[in-house]
């Protein structure tokens, strides 16, 4: 009898959740966490105003998916737009049925484009189904043919110029590298000091162009810097660190350190944290990615290299307001250093570090990135994007060896 | 030297999560429930420990607490296996989605993207150096310089082996493995015995779990077992369940990982090669085994355990 009832139970349970899921995709569109202030079905479609799908991440991130709705808060607070943010558990289901519930700009956090631009199974592209609804997507520009023409003119592809950012984090780790004893407390900080401590690691979490950018241009930052001062620099590299496993990441960042790095750069996800907690163990230094991470270990980040979306997602909005989406639509559009949309932390975290006696060349430290930022905006750096297909000739970084590349 | 000392550091880093995990899985092994869920335990030992230490502000109240809630996923999960006799992978793979689910949906209620309590454990500080031993330069960075579960664990590997060999308790555990029928028929409580099994597998991933989240890293991330579970169940069934045989492997794989990790450095463009080496070792040792088993098995059609 006893088990009877149970099964019951559980089959009422099962019974329940089932006709309750049901309700929720079909009135809120995907399992939706109503982030947005005024979802209110009851008022017309012109008042539904924007969606954004975040990332799997998800809309706690302090980082990525986060800033984009502090960018969509701006756009209520500014235009009185309304916004709805769902999390990214079935990202060609939610574009689907926000597309159809008459969202007409729609963000796209997540790394997730075939359905949207190729149709899978044999269905439309979700793009050729909705055309009034312009798509937004991120970190790729999947809406090209094989002739490089435009696929679909409702889809807008956002890029950062995250080489660059990358760039002056390279520049800084080298600047930092080479002054640190006259920078930091020695009693703070473990360094290797002289050429053995000439070497800089990266762990990316994959080897892939989204990821490989990072490392290239942190590269060429750090050989840029090491150019001027005269010296040669080892830099290691590992594209296999997983976005997981942060205790094998760690380690793995240990033997960079105990080899005589540092500094470690993880492009890798959670990795990164593990990575963060080993410079703290060992008392050297980590760079962070994607949001603004400098208070993970406070004082053993050195700094973040940033992706604002919040920059993107209030221009495009600003466009959506002022009914010109048609002026980028199918459009690459590209957010370099200038825009805001990416570069590195502020340095405030790590500034309290520094020592009295060394806030003169800390000073001139960040003097001389601000003259390289301007030299990347003007042209006359040159990094490579790989994310944007180029092609990166380590040969070329005359001052810099990469034994693992 | 060097790279050798870190080499061999590094092995019982990653071995002693394992070791762990395999000594808490073969006591179910043993009892004829498959433990599909060792992943999911673990992950739960390494959430719960950093989450409780993050809240209540001490190490070992925290990793007590962690025990705690895990011993209670155990009895979920013997509840539903044992009690209601429903299939044992599937009900295993409830409690690893169920736990993976269950700390991101606490991290992001919580709003955090990591647990982080760097500042009330120091890491450096836990690692037990042994006076005389750690001047020794091989020997001192295989025994000296570790925490207290790691060297828990290995002691552990001993232990296992007297509770199953010499008690009364390992010799109901394996009869009730081997002859559920017999062993009720001679007055012994299988389901009690089984329900033990589970959960002394269940306190032991606690422990995996606080080893490689509070002690090595003071850092909770998502899914950080990655896979350890998988490959503790794989070094159970390699060494038969027997605790010393079953540990040897799993120190295998844990020089495996090592490995990956100290020769990437100097391998090159390849190094991604050896990410593989854990996951190959294992398809070979179960290989080898089988092929060995085969051969030395007398009864046609049996595999002997």
């Amino acid at each position: 009898m006893k088990k009877k009832s149970l099964s019951l139970l559980l089959a009422l349970v099962m019974l329940v959740s089932m006709a309750f899921t049901g309700c929720t995709t079909n009135n809120n569109g995907a399992n939706s966490t109503n982030t947005g202030t005024s979802t209110d079905t009851t008022k017309g479609k012109d008042d539904l105003g924007i969606a954004l799908i975040t990332s799997a991440a998800g809309a706690n991130d302090k980082g990525y998916n986060q800033s984009a709705i502090e960018g969509l808060k701006k756009v209520k607070d500014e235009f009185g737009i309304n916004y709805k943010v769902v999390e990214a558990t079935d990202v060609p289901g939610s574009l689907t049925q926000l597309a159809s519930a008459g969202y007409k700009l729609i963000f796209s956090l997540e790394y997730n484009f075939d359905a949207l631009i190729n149709g899978v199974g044999g269905s439309k592209s979700i793009a050729e189904q909705y055309p009034d609804t312009t798509f937004v997507v991120f970190n790729d520009n999947p809406n090209v043919k094989e002739d490089g023409s435009v696929k679909h003119k409702n889809v807008v592809s956002v890029l950062f110029d995250v080489h660059e950012a990358s760039f002056l984090a390279g520049a800084l780790s080298t600047l930092v590298n080479e002054n640190a004893s006259a920078l930091f407390n020695s009693a703070d900080y473990a360094f290797t000091t002289g050429a053995a401590g000439r070497k800089v690691g990266f762990l990316g979490g994959s080897k892939s162009n989204g990821i490989t950018v990072f490392g290239y241009g942190f590269a060429e930052g750090i050989n840029y810097v090491a150019k001027e001062l005269g010296v040669k620099y080892t830099f290691y590299s590992d594209y296999n660190a997983g976005f997981s496993d942060s205790a094998a990441g760690a380690t793995k960042a240990n033997t960079y350190y105990t080899d005589g790095a540092n500094i470690v750069y993880a492009v890798a996800g959670a990795v990164g944290d593990g990575v963060d907690a080993k410079a703290k163990e060992v008392k050297k230094l980590s760079i962070e990615v994607d949001a603004n991470k400098d208070s993970n270990q406070p004082g053993y980040v050195l700094t973040s290299v940033l992706k604002n979306t919040e920059v993107p997602v209030y221009e495009i909005s600003k466009n959506y307001k002022e009914n010109t989406l048609d002026q980028i639509n199918g459009k690459v559009l590209s957010y370099n250093l200038a825009s805001g949309a990416t570069g590195i932390t502020d340095l405030s975290v790590i500034e309290s570090k520094i020592a009295a006696s060394g806030k003169a060349k800390w000073d001139e430290i960040k003097a001389k990135l601000d003259t390289i930022a301007d030299k990347i905006a003007s042209g006359e750096i040159k990094v490579t994007n790989a994310q944007a297909g180029e092609a990166f000739d380590k040969a070329k970084l005359e001052n810099l060896n990469m034994p693992n590349d | 030297m060097s790279l050798l000392s870190s080499i061999l550091y590094d092995m019982v880093y990653h071995s002693a999560p394992l070791i762990l995990a395999v000594l808490g899985g073969l006591f179910a092994h043993k009892a004829n429930v498959l433990n599909i869920g060792l992943e999911g335990m673990m992950l739960m030992g390494a959430f719960s420990s950093t989450l409780f230490v993050f809240l209540t502000g001490s190490l070992w109240v925290g990793i007590l607490l962690s025990v705690l809630v895990t011993l209670i996923l155990g009895l979920i999960f013997s509840f539903f296996g044992i009690t209601m006799k429903s299939n044992f992978i599937i009900t295993g793979f409830g409690i690893n989605i169920f736990v993976l689910a269950l700390s991101s949906f606490i991290l992001k209620y919580m709003q955090m993207a990591n647990i982080n309590v760097s500042s009330i454990v120091d890491v450096t500080g836990l690692k037990i150096n042994i006076p005389v031993i750690k001047e020794i330069p091989l020997l001192g960075s295989l025994l000296s310089g570790h925490t207290v579960i790691t060297y828990l664990s290995f002691i552990l590997i001993a232990v296992t082996s007297i509770v199953m060999y010499s008690t009364k308790f390992g010799v109901y555990v394996r009869v009730v493995g081997e002859n559920e029928e017999a062993a009720k028929s001679v007055g012994i409580n299988s389901t009690t015995v089984k329900y033990a099994a589970v959960l002394i597998g269940a306190a032991l991933c606690a422990f995996a779990g606080a080893n490689l989240a509070v002690e090595r890293m003071a850092l909770f991330t998502n899914n950080m077992t990655a896979g350890r579970g998988f490959i503790a169940i794989a070094a159970i069934y390699c060494g038969q369940a027997r605790p010393l045989k079953s540990s040897i492997y799993a120190i295998i794989f844990g020089l495996a990982k090592s490995l990956a990790i100290n020769l990437a450095l100097f391998a090159g463009p390849i190094s991604g090669l050896f990410e593989m080496v854990p996951y190959l070792m294992i398809v070979i040792v179960l290989f080898i085994v089988s092929a060995v088993e085969t051969r030395h098995n007398t009864i046609r059609g049996f595999k002997l355990e």
